[in-house]
């Protein structure tokens, strides 16, 4: 057989299962391309907070990421940003609300909610799980802010005592108070994150919780607990604990990984993935492209201790970036991109890629790849490497995430455009 | 007994509820392992003793060595009377800190890069020095250390151990405390008093501004790299050439044993493994100011090489973090080179030396020996004082050694298991349960999390705090032993101080690491807004580097 003149295995290659590539993957399997998203391990969004922070700090705050973005992809032309119109943004989010099935979002790229953190502060983030909106301090009212006793991830008192600080600091205080809620925990006296959200799931320790809830919150309050209201019932069990103690009830995400309302989001994306024939190869990653004449063919993959070569018309290569592994740096400082060896923009060895203070603006903070209008990573020439590779999420440099709450705005977006990019060239 | 547990010892609060005041006999200035073993001796002998520390115990050069116990070998061709002096006191800290020791074993190797005549010289040194030293075939050091460079042409066996610095210090506190010495951590000494020529005792500053007076028969200086500074203010001429070294500690062991070149002691030449990870030593470098020293990248190199001369693939071993601590190396001339300074300890009775009465100064030495050292100088207080009362500190264990039961690696996870479900697990890198964070925190009247960490190990393992400090944090404040925002400024100046250690070495997986962290405390809690995370807190006065890290 002449491999050169077979058809490829696959439509697109999707390297990596975070936001970027589930996204990509999803849309593009639903247009119906054949897709296969290779994963080493299950991708960081089940490590996200799940909130789509689109831009909350500029570094100053930013009320309107959608108004903020022109000027800010305009200081920042090498930002990811500066590939998203802000058309693209709104479709992705819309495209997003649409794909979550039970686990419903709320918010739009105009304006950012103020929804407080584990430590109480009021964290800027435009597009939230419904399950969260209710902790929105540009608008709330008193808050009774309650723990779980055998939770350690989540510390009420903490949380409430900062967010009256921090609300009267921006010059509308809300009010918060600590409670400290002792379910049934089966004798244990430390319990996940994950495991609450399973027993969340039971009845009857709904039941407990709402009992000890009511007998706790007064007059007006809303009630803020740890994001760890279920997981494939989420919805359910926030709607039965509105119910119950007749208060808006809201989720704060925990900071200890995994996170509930990441692994919610992870979950309804790859279920929408797999129903629309999607496959999805687990614990296999990418050891470099498959070359036909400089042109990429296909993914060399290596999976069970062998390197396969595996065809394909596209690849998105959405394998994240130095937390996710995407981007690696050795012991000399140098950074590569681990996937397909694509080239990195990043401080090279002899330049400093770290600094003395926790919270300086480090230089390899923006390491990543470059890449042209459609997303596809460029050489230092400007040119695309490859015309059918695209680059979504982390993998692409120029921001930092962390500091700008961009993340999971910027591996939407890209990962939607990856895909409208491969989509328009398949006609 | 869980290491560190240390019922009553209540830190700062001994004199918080004494009068600003205080009389004693003996008092020690310097809070590493030399002072509070000094106090321990002192107390044992029935001085009414009390120890005063800038810091928190154990943050000077103590809690930043790479916990090797020395068997001698290192010194048995260059420094005979340290080599004498480390096998002597190898023998009695087995004997009295068990539970303070692990006993790793450890080797001298001949790895490519070193002379090969050493290992004759080594031999013969060893045998003029007691420390026992036992040639193996090489194939059997590599049965025993696979790991180790297969290259090496002659293998050694020596009585090395790895100590738990901490463990240690907080052990000996715990012990002189019960016989009655007062150990005053962040009491900074501001002046030393004295009557015409004779030294009356020090003014001390608490970290509330507070001044406070203590009066004393004999005063001993034992504060290390810092004893010229204190000797100063006596009007005393001290020379000490702070010698730094650099330390790195790999996320797990690479040895079991401590593995040392057979070589002269040049830079880079041992692996040490303790508790859960191993340490790369070390670097000499000479430096003028104890406090103001920096971490080059030269010197990380340096080690990096050094690391895989000894385990080929070192360098592609992930890092934790990188730190530096400063030798008290005595003098009364300057040499070039610090290494070529004794190890060897010297009790300096400044009546003798400079006319200034009721004043000793104990200088030099190393952690192994640090007994003898306190042995030394309460010995020569004993004269000044004019009695005759003979140390015990050579037979009477350490509380929690009295069964002499070494440390083990597993020790940790046996006393965890026991209360698996009973308890929260604060920190699982280090297995830290919230009754031993509670505890320390609430003998402590405004506890740092980095007081915490050194006493407890709490965020000192691969994670480097990313898990445990969010919930130590809230933690101390439920508690109500701090204020929200000082939680919140505790937490921030934690962050700062850990990323000092972190940075050099951002490499691999640890950056993975790192930024995962960041994602933590940047990403999800915003920490970088919290509403009043002003800079660290004022008492957190003590050693302060331009760039180093902790130790492990």
């Amino acid at each position: 057989m002449n491999d050169q003149l077979s058809a490829p295995a696959v439509d697109v290659i999707v390297l990596g299962a975070g936001m970027a590539g589930l996204v990509a993957a999803v849309r593009l399997a639903e247009a119906g391309l054949r897709v296969t998203t290779v994963a080493k391990g299950y991708g960081s969004l089940r490590l996200s907070p799940a909130t789509i922070d689109i831009l909350g700090y500029r570094p100053d705050p930013v009320d309107s990421p959608a108004q903020a973005l022109p000027d800010f992809a305009a200081a920042h032309p090498e930002h990811p940003y500066a590939r998203i119109s802000p058309a693209t943004l709104a479709e992705a989010v819309q495209w997003l609300k649409e794909h979550v099935g039970t686990y419903a979002y709320v918010g739009d790229p105009d304006t950012n909610m103020l929804l407080p953190t584990a430590l109480g502060v009021p964290r800027p983030s435009a597009v939230v799980p419904e399950t969260m909106a209710a902790g929105d301090l540009r608008s709330a009212g008193p808050l009774v802010i309650a723990g779980i006793g055998v939770l350690k991830d989540f510390h009420p008192a903490l949380v409430a005592e900062n967010l009256e600080a921090a609300t009267a600091a921006r010059g509308r205080a809300v009010k918060a108070r600590p409670v400290l809620l002792n379910p049934p925990a089966n004798g244990q006296a430390d319990v996940g994150a994950m495991a609450l959200a399973r027993r969340f799931e039971d009845a009857a320790f709904r039941r407990a919780v709402a009992a000890e809830l009511r007998a706790a919150v007064a007059g007006e309050e809303a009630i803020g607990l740890p994001a760890v209201l279920g997981l494939d019932q989420a919805r359910s069990v926030w709607t039965e604990l509105q119910q119950a103690t007749g208060r808006p009830v809201f989720e704060i995400p925990t900071p200890v990984p995994p996170s509930v309302p990441g692994m919610r989001l992870a979950r309804a994306l790859q279920d929408r993935l797999r129903r629309a024939g999607g496959r999805f190869v687990l614990g296999a990653e990418a050891a470099g492209p498959e070359l036909r004449h400089s042109e990429l063919v296909g993914v060399r993959i290596r999976a069970a201790a062998r390197v396969t070569p595996r065809t394909c018309r596209w690849v998105v290569l959405a394998t994240g970036g130095l937390s996710a592994g995407g981007i690696e740096v050795d012991v000399s400082g140098t950074a590569s991109e681990r996937a397909l060896g694509l080239p990195v923009h990043a401080p090279g060895p002899g330049e400093a890629g770290f600094l003395p203070g926790y919270l300086s603006d480090h230089p390899m903070e923006t390491a990543g790849l470059r890449v042209d209008s459609s997303l596809r990573p460029v050489g230092p020439d400007g040119e695309p490497v490859y015309e059918n590779v695209y680059a979504a999420g982390a993998v692409i440099g120029g921001a930092r995430p962390w500091r700008e709450k961009s993340g999971d705005g910027i591996s939407l977006s890209t990962g939607y455009l990856a895909a409208e990019a491969i989509l328009k060239e398949a006609g | 007994m869980e290491e560190g547990r240390d019922p009553h010892v209540r830190l700062g609060r001994v004199a918080a509820t004494a009068s600003a005041a205080a009389e004693c006999e003996v008092l020690v200035i310097g809070g590493g392992s030399t002072g509070v073993g000094v106090a321990r001796d002192a107390a044992m002998r029935g001085f009414s003793t009390i120890l005063v520390e800038r810091g928190d115990l154990a943050t000077g050069t103590t809690g930043r060595f790479h916990g090797l116990l020395h068997s001698g070998g290192r010194y048995a061709v260059k420094d005979p009377q340290a080599a004498r002096e480390c096998i002597g006191e190898n023998i009695i800290l087995r004997r009295i800190a068990a539970d303070c020791i692990e006993d790793t074993g450890g080797l001298f190797v001949t790895t490519p890069i070193d002379d090969p005549q050493y290992a004759d010289r080594f031999i013969a040194g060893c045998q003029d020095t007691g420390v026992p030293a036992e040639e193996i075939p090489v194939a059997e050091a590599l049965r025993r250390e696979p790991r180790l460079n297969p290259r090496i042409t002659r293998a050694f066996v020596v009585p090395d151990a790895t100590a738990d610095a901490w463990k240690t210090v907080w052990t000996c506190a715990r012990s002189a405390t019960e016989y009655g010495a007062r150990i005053l951590p962040y009491h900074e000494v501001v002046a030393v008093t004295k009557d015409g020529d004779q030294v009356t005792g020090i003014l001390a500053r608490r970290p509330d501004g507070e001044q406070v007076q203590i009066r004393a028969q004999v005063t001993v200086n034992a504060a290390g790299a810092w004893a010229g500074r204190i000797a100063a203010l006596a009007g005393c001429q001290v020379n000490i050439s702070p010698g730094k070294g650099i330390m790195m500690a790999t996320n797990h062991r690479l040895v079991q044993t401590v593995v040392n070149r057979c070589e002269m002691p040049a830079d880079g030449d041992i692996l040490v493994p303790i508790r859960t990870v191993s340490v790369i030593g070390t670097t000499d470098i000479r430096t003028e100011d104890p406090d103001h020293w920096e971490i080059t990248r030269a010197e990380i190199d340096q080690m990096l090489e050094s690391g895989e001369n000894l385990v080929p693939g070192f360098t592609a071993a992930r890092m934790l973090r990188v730190w530096g601590g400063v030798r008290p190396l005595f003098q009364d001339h300057a040499p070039a080179d610090t290494r070529d300074v004794t190890r060897a300890h010297a009790v300096l009775d400044h009546r003798k030396r400079d006319g200034v009465a009721a004043f000793l100064t104990i200088t030099g030495g190393k952690f192994c020996t640090f007994r003898l050292m306190a042995q030394d100088v309460v010995d020569t207080v004993c004269t000044v004082l004019g009695t005759t009362r003979a140390s015990r500190t050579a037979d009477e264990p350490l509380p929690d050694s009295q069964e002499r039961r070494f440390y083990t690696l597993g020790s940790r996870l046996a006393e965890r298991e026991r209360t698996l479900t009973d308890e929260q697990l604060i920190c699982e890198c280090e297995l830290v349960r919230r009754g031993r964070l509670e505890d320390e925190m609430s003998r402590r009247p405004a506890p740092s999390l980095d007081d915490l960490r050194r006493a407890l190990r709490l965020g000192m393992g691969p994670c480097q705090g990313g898990f445990c400090m969010y919930r130590a944090a809230g933690i101390l404040h439920q508690l109500k032993h701090l204020s929200a925002a000082e939680a919140d400024q505790a937490l921030v100046a934690f962050l700062e101080e850990r990323w000092k250690g972190v940075y050099p070495l951002l490499h691999g997986d640890q950056l993975r690491e790192a930024w995962l962290d960041d994602w933590i405390f940047q990403g999800v809690l915003d920490v970088e807004h919290l509403p009043r995370a002003a800079p660290a807190l004022p008492r957190e006065a003590g050693p302060r580097e331009t760039a180093t890290g902790r130790a492990t």
